[in-house]
């Protein structure tokens, strides 16, 4: 579903954030990217919705090289991968209804298939009874809810996550990852960077961790550390 | 919680307020612009179609009275013409019909005096040209005309003319030029206000190319607004065009006398709807080019 090849990026300034990354993540995997801030974790995830182009080295995103994706079907390539923030990046005049609704609205979804999605969506993150609720009247961990709902509502085939629990207490944060976990039983691809030692060690998913831009560990079912 | 409302209420409402003064600011700079590329239009049409019997180097014209003879009028023009008076380089003849379409032409606004003359009511007229522009030999020829019997009176007027047509095209070139200025200044302004809007709405942005929408999906609306902000301040220059048309129109109804050396001010309804749609179709052009340069510079995907 993703690979990686020999993938570098350097920042102006000659600031390294990741050096000849090889990886191959298979369709209906969820992997952890760990490491300390600057490890090159969030560069990772930009480059794979083409955020960033890497210096070097290719990315196949479903078998196509989007290093060769003309401009315009960039926005095609995103409509196939959902994201999630740490900060949830939610509109703050629109309801939980309308947030959702709108990530279909701008992709030309029709009004009849936006008014059952949005509903269903809103049920299996477990907040159909806040649907007409502002941003700001909910908890982070309901907020970031709304979040998963809007990256997930189109059914992507694989989900990013930069640090999604970053902002949440350990008890909220088990929700959302439980939530993270449904859907990738659902068979969406999860690549999910983050901090949480302790998530990472009762998944035991498969975690490749960064160190000042390379990977220095690949391994199936690992640990934090 | 109060206070994020009464943030979100005080962050809301001093946007809005900063894109209205900044959209009323390229309206007014656009309208301003317009209304002066129109009258500038106008007046140079207005100026042309007074002027326009004097073409092709017409220095003096005669009036027959409108009963003179047929011997009176063959008189004159065998005087006046090239073979028999080597002064003249050219003599046209405009006869009843001809006059009286050119009178219907100047007066075609206003029905009540086209009914109240008739073709035979029309003076026949020559329209000469002479060989040299000496204007002491002008006025000796025109003497000698006056004289003529059927000679109605002759306008000598081709000095006054030509002053009258530089100073007006001086002053509209000047106008316009003003005007492409002011037009250069309205795009820019509109160029900063869709980037201010962009600017106010640049989470929206952020959250529509993360789902996937297309570049045109996320620019389109944009470059509407701009759109608007043109058409809005072409509307404004419209009216002061029509403003402009209806006071020519009062103002040379008075001088309603044919054999005057300037005919009236006027502009045909015509003439200025073509000017209006012109002004129009710039205002949009300006919105559009404004805000188009504002989307494809600062939103790149």
């Amino acid at each position: 579903m993703i690979r990686l090849e020999n993938v570098s990026k350097t920042y102006k300034g000659d600031v390294t954030a990741l050096r000849g990354a090889n990886a191959n993540i298979e369709k209906g995997e969820f992997v952890f990217l760990v490491g300390p801030s600057g490890s090159g974790k969030s560069t990772m995830i930009r480059l794979l919705n083409k955020a960033e182009v890497p210096s070097e080295g290719q990315i196949f995103v479903a078998g196509k090289d989007i290093g060769e994706l003309s401009s315009w079907k960039v926005p095609f390539l995103r409509r196939n991968i959902g994201c999630v923030f740490q900060d949830f990046k939610l509109l703050p005049t629109k309801t939980v209804y309308e947030n959702v609704a709108f990530a279909l609205e701008v992709i030309g979804r029709p009004k009849h298939v936006i008014k059952s999605q949005v509903p269903a969506i809103l049920d299996l993150v477990g907040l159909s009874k806040k649907m007409e609720n502002l941003p700001h009247e909910l908890s982070g961990g309901e907020q970031q809810r709304v979040s998963i709902a809007r990256a997930f509502v189109n059914r992507p085939l694989i989900l990013l996550a930069d640090e999604p629990t970053g902002n949440l207490d350990p008890a909220t944060s088990v929700g959302i990852m439980r939530l993270l976990d449904r859907i990738n039983r659902d068979g969406t691809t999860v690549v999910m960077a983050t901090h949480d030692r302790a998530i990472v060690d009762t998944m035991r998913r498969r975690v490749i961790e960064l160190d000042r831009g390379s990977i220095i560990r690949d391994q199936s079912r690992g640990v934090y550390e | 919680m109060a206070l994020k409302l009464d943030y979100l209420a005080r962050e809301t409402t001093s946007n809005l307020r900063r894109n209205l003064t900044l959209t009323l600011a390229s309206v007014v700079t656009v309208a301003v612009s317009l209304a002066l590329v129109g009258s500038a239009f106008v007046v140079r049409a207005a100026v042309q179609h007074s002027t326009a019997r004097w073409k092709g180097d017409v220095q003096f014209i005669v009036f027959m009275q409108a009963n003179a003879s047929t011997q009176q009028i063959n008189a004159v023009r065998a005087s006046l013409s090239p073979g028999s008076n080597p002064q003249i380089k050219r003599v046209t003849y405009f006869d009843k019909k001809q006059a009286y379409a050119e009178f219907k032409d100047i007066f075609r606004d206003e029905p009540v005096l086209q009914q109240s003359l008739t073709e035979a009511d029309m003076p026949t007229s020559f329209r000469v040209s002479p060989r040299v522009a000496n204007p002491d030999l002008i006025s000796s020829m025109v003497a000698q005309q006056e004289k003529l019997p059927g000679v109605y009176r002759v306008t000598f007027g081709y000095d006054t003319v030509k002053k009258f047509e530089r100073l007006s095209s001086l002053v509209s070139t000047v106008i316009l030029g003003t005007a492409l200025f002011l037009l250069g200044a309205a795009g820019l302004l509109i160029l900063n206000t869709i980037r201010m809007a962009m600017f106010a709405r640049r989470r929206e942005i952020e959250v529509m190319k993360l789902v996937g929408a297309t570049n045109w999906f996320i620019r389109v609306p944009f470059m509407l607004e701009g759109l608007a902000q043109g058409l809005a301040g072409a509307i404004p220059a419209v009216v002061a065009v029509y403003v402009l048309y209806n006071r020519l129109g009062s103002a040379s109804s008075g001088t309603a006398s044919s054999t005057n050396i300037l005919q009236g001010l006027y502009v045909s309804s015509g003439e200025v709807f073509g000017i209006s749609v012109g002004l129009l179709i710039v205002g949009c052009l300006v919105g559009v080019v404004g805000s188009g340069i504002a989307v494809t510079r600062f939103l790149d995907v």
